[in-house]
């Protein structure tokens, strides 16, 4: 089974969950829902709640990961005053059951965090320098900077594939960036002169990639081995 | 020059710039009010380029060999914002010593995910269950006889006890994840990690959460301690482990001699602890800022 981690609002996450044979949303809503139980001590006996279902962790088998917070608006069956509380502790309980979970997680929460939040540039760029690679630079300014339009080419990386209409060399170079960051999944994104621009995991999966990733999510974990 | 970024009236913080104002270097304090106002032009490719106007001051962040951050909890402004992840950016990627870079505080955001890196690290950590089942909290309370229940992400809460009689109150788990451990007898310590260097800190309580003795009517001794040297050695090395100059561990000795982890706090509020004990902890927070002070040879800090 694969789990798609994210919003009832999210049509991306709708459209995997459809193209995905057997996979189903977790909500933030399923995050307060009776039937979670995720030990340090028994990991093999924990259990998650899908779509309004109690499933064994030993059923699935892969899981990705399409949020970065869980926000209070949506836990809207709770009382107002609770929302924000319970969001961040829902949220924190999901990074634990990412961290322990047997299945593979596309991708893996990094410091404590979700999706794009542990991508910030302060990661990425360290690592890409690090490979050789050019960063195009990036300003932050208190007063109105004018912003250049930028043409931009995108790679998708799936473990070790790459997809998109790029040079082979940008292409071998981001599945490498990837790889260094301890991801399965991401876009890496150049510019015009083939610097790197962002790394982001949000983007919603091309054709290619969407298929890559269905069969990374049902392959059996090297974790249950 | 030393930036340091954080409410004025913290008390932690107020504490740094005082002991860095005793110090032959200079600094600059960027307030969470100064935030809406503040302007900045920062670059980054690698390390960060550009300049803040602080204190009336370009200050060039080339210049700047320390920094200390503790910011507030809020923001009141778009501007705000965008200057605070400037700075956040700035702290994370400066060359500079900095206490501590934003990223590494983050698995503390999630106490059984941090807990985990801690057990990682091999230090002894209570059972635990995160769960929204009633049935599964009942069985590890009888498994345990006594629990403490508390919160699962960063956000404060009062951990609190419950025993084999309380299992009816766990019917309340059904509405959102509950996190429960093994309760864990044994005498409280709270170890301050500043770079090589650990204040060790005991604590005498009747309350199950020291911190709040007050509030609950129980009583709370605070004296500072010896620590093990090896386990002293042991924190300094899950502080740097975990990313981190400065850490607030929690701690507790068992009967049996067992020291047993439950939680780094990244930006610890050792102002408490350092009044109630004369231990100087924010002085060797502004040596470590301004002398980049790890590798100086670990050992206990002495008032």
């Amino acid at each position: 089974m694969i789990v798609v981690v994210g919003s009832r609002h999210d049509p991306v996450a709708a459209a995997l969950v459809e193209a995905w044979e057997g996979a189903a949303l977790c909500s933030a809503e399923d995050l307060t829902r009776p039937g979670w139980a995720w030990s340090s001590t028994a990991p093999a006996s924990s259990r998650w709640v899908v779509d309004g279902a109690v499933v064994e962790d030993r059923l699935v088998t892969g899981v990705f990961v399409r949020r970065s917070r869980v926000y209070a608006d949506e836990l809207s069956s709770t009382h107002p005053d609770d929302r924000a509380y319970l969001a961040a502790e829902s949220h924190a309980f999901l990074v634990f059951v990412l961290a322990t979970t047997r299945a593979t997680v596309v991708s893996q929460a990094a410091d404590g965090t979700l999706g794009d939040e542990g991508l910030g540039p302060e990661r990425w760029m360290p690592a890409a320098t690090g490979l050789g690679m050019q960063v195009a630079p990036l300003r932050l300014a208190s007063r109105r900077v004018a912003a250049r339009r930028l043409t931009t080419s995108v790679v998708e990386v799936v473990a070790d594939q790459a997809f998109g209409d790029v040079p082979a060399r940008s292409a071998a170079r981001a599945v490498a960036l990837v790889e260094a960051l301890g991801l399965r999944w991401a876009a890496v994104v150049f510019d015009g002169r083939h610097r790197v621009v962002a790394v982001t995991g949000a983007r919603s999966p091309g054709a290619e990639a969407t298929a890559a990733l269905a069969r990374l999510l049902t392959a059996p974990s090297p974790l249950r081995s | 020059m030393i930036l340091v970024w954080g409410p004025s009236d913290d008390p932690p913080l107020e504490l740094v710039l005082a002991a860095l104002r005793h110090r032959p270097v200079d600094v600059v304090h960027v307030g969470d009010g100064d935030l809406a106002t503040l302007a900045y032009d920062v670059r980054l490719a690698d390390r960060p380029t550009g300049w803040l106007q602080v204190e009336g001051r370009e200050v060039a962040l080339e210049s700047v060999t320390g920094v200390y951050v503790r910011p507030g909890e809020e923001v009141a402004s778009p501007e705000a914002a965008a200057a605070a992840g400037a700075l956040l950016l700035v702290a994370s990627c400066s060359a500079a010593t900095v206490v501590n870079r934003p990223e590494a505080g983050r698995s503390n955001w999630s106490k059984p995910f941090q807990l985990g890196l801690i057990a990682a690290a091999g230090f002894a950590v209570p059972e635990t269950l995160v769960t929204t089942d009633p049935a599964a909290a009942k069985a590890f309370l009888a498994q345990h006889q006594r629990l403490v229940y508390k919160s699962v992400s960063g956000v404060r809460s009062i951990v609190s006890t419950l025993d084999a009689d309380d299992a009816t109150r766990l019917d309340g788990v059904s509405t959102g994840p509950v996190q429960l451990q093994r309760w864990v007898d044994g005498r409280d310590v709270r170890v301050h990690v500043v770079g090589d260097r650990w204040f060790a800190t005991e604590v005498e309580s009747d309350a199950p959460d020291y911190r709040y003795a007050g509030l609950t009517g129980r009583s709370v001794r605070l004296a500072a301690c010896q620590l093990p040297a090896e386990i002293g050695r042991r924190l300094v090395a899950l502080t740097r482990h975990l990313g981190l100059l400065v850490s607030g561990v929690d701690l507790r000795r068992t009967l049996d001699g067992t020291w047993v982890c439950f939680e780094v706090n990244p930006s610890p509020g050792f102002s408490f602890y350092e009044e109630c004990t004369g231990q100087p902890i924010a002085a060797a927070i502004a040596d470590l800022l301004v002398g980049g002070g790890v590798g100086g040879g670990a050992g206990p800090a002495r008032a």
